[in-house]
């Protein structure tokens, strides 16, 4: 099985230098990644090898996200994995969801367009076991490029049901 | 089994073509082993064995009554899966959706 990918496009008007910052300045970072729920940054160190580890807080508990950046090269490309952790930054499989990968590779491609950036997200299962791949594949079949006419025809029926 | 065990059980099932076709065949209605085995050139045991781990997922229900044991779909439980699959796309899309808005406000501030 070829390794499934999701990908996800943006187009922003604003020029790759400035959509970088967004990613990379904590300040900024912080204005739309994790507005809504309380979030505390423990570490931002966006450089290769360094780690962003990332805090909400729901009530009593809280969901732990590990970042580990890969590739660093502004103001085009950002590579890091993504994990959800425990509260000691261990990577552990996603509390919400069993067989959610439980690392993902993710890439952010920042493209210079005009006076604008058109921005490509793109998620991978890294070292996943087999169930993983299969969660994220069948994932990947729903979201991507669904599933033709029979998808067309359940997603009447789910409609009704609704 | 847990909610979690249960969505594993939909995501393994689902994970395969075949099995996705033939939830394709049951959503136009019910159908028998040998009718679904006909247009997947697949033998009666090999369909029958796709209908058991869709059965064991929870979306498709076996008629006990009848000998031909006719599959239905059931929606229900694939809405689960695709509740879930959805909201990773839905979160990042809002994640998107006040990036832009940030860039908004930091393309205004540059330039007063």
């Amino acid at each position: 099985m070829s390794q499934p990918v999701f990908s996800m496009t943006r187009q922003f008007d604003a020029p790759p230098a400035l959509v970088w910052r967004c990613w990379t300045e904590p300040d900024l970072l912080g204005r739309w990644y994790g507005p809504g729920v309380e979030t505390e940054v423990h570490r931002f160190d966006p450089v290769v090898g360094g780690l962003w580890l990332h805090e909400m807080k729901m009530g009593e508990q809280s969901m732990y996200q590990r970042m580990e950046y890969i590739e660093v090269e502004p103001p085009a490309r950002l590579v890091m994995l993504m994990s959800n952790a425990s509260r000691d930054w261990e990577v552990i499989p996603s509390p919400m969801m069993e067989n959610w990968p439980r690392t993902l590779l993710t890439t952010v491609l920042f493209d210079a367009v005009g006076d604008g950036t058109r921005m490509t997200l793109e998620w991978t299962p890294h070292e996943a076991t087999e169930a993983e791949n299969a969660a994220f594949a069948a994932a990947l079949d729903n979201l991507d490029q669904g599933w033709g006419k029979g998808m067309d025809v359940m997603a009447e029926i789910l409609a009704e049901l609704v | 089994m847990s909610y979690e065990q249960d969505l594993d059980a939909v995501f393994a099932a689902l994970a395969d073509p075949t099995r996705r076709a033939i939830l394709a065949r049951l959503s136009d209605g019910s159908a028998t082993v040998g009718e679904l085995a006909a247009p997947f050139e697949m033998s009666q045991p090999a369909v029958s064995k796709h209908l058991k781990v869709l059965e064991t997922a929870g979306l498709i229900d076996r008629e006990i009554r009848a000998q031909t044991r006719p599959a239905t779909l059931n929606a229900a439980r694939l809405q689960d899966a695709v509740h879930w699959l959805e909201g990773f796309r839905a979160h990042w899309g809002d994640r998107l959706d006040r990036l832009d808005r940030l860039l908004t406000e930091l393309k205004q501030e540059d330039t007063t």
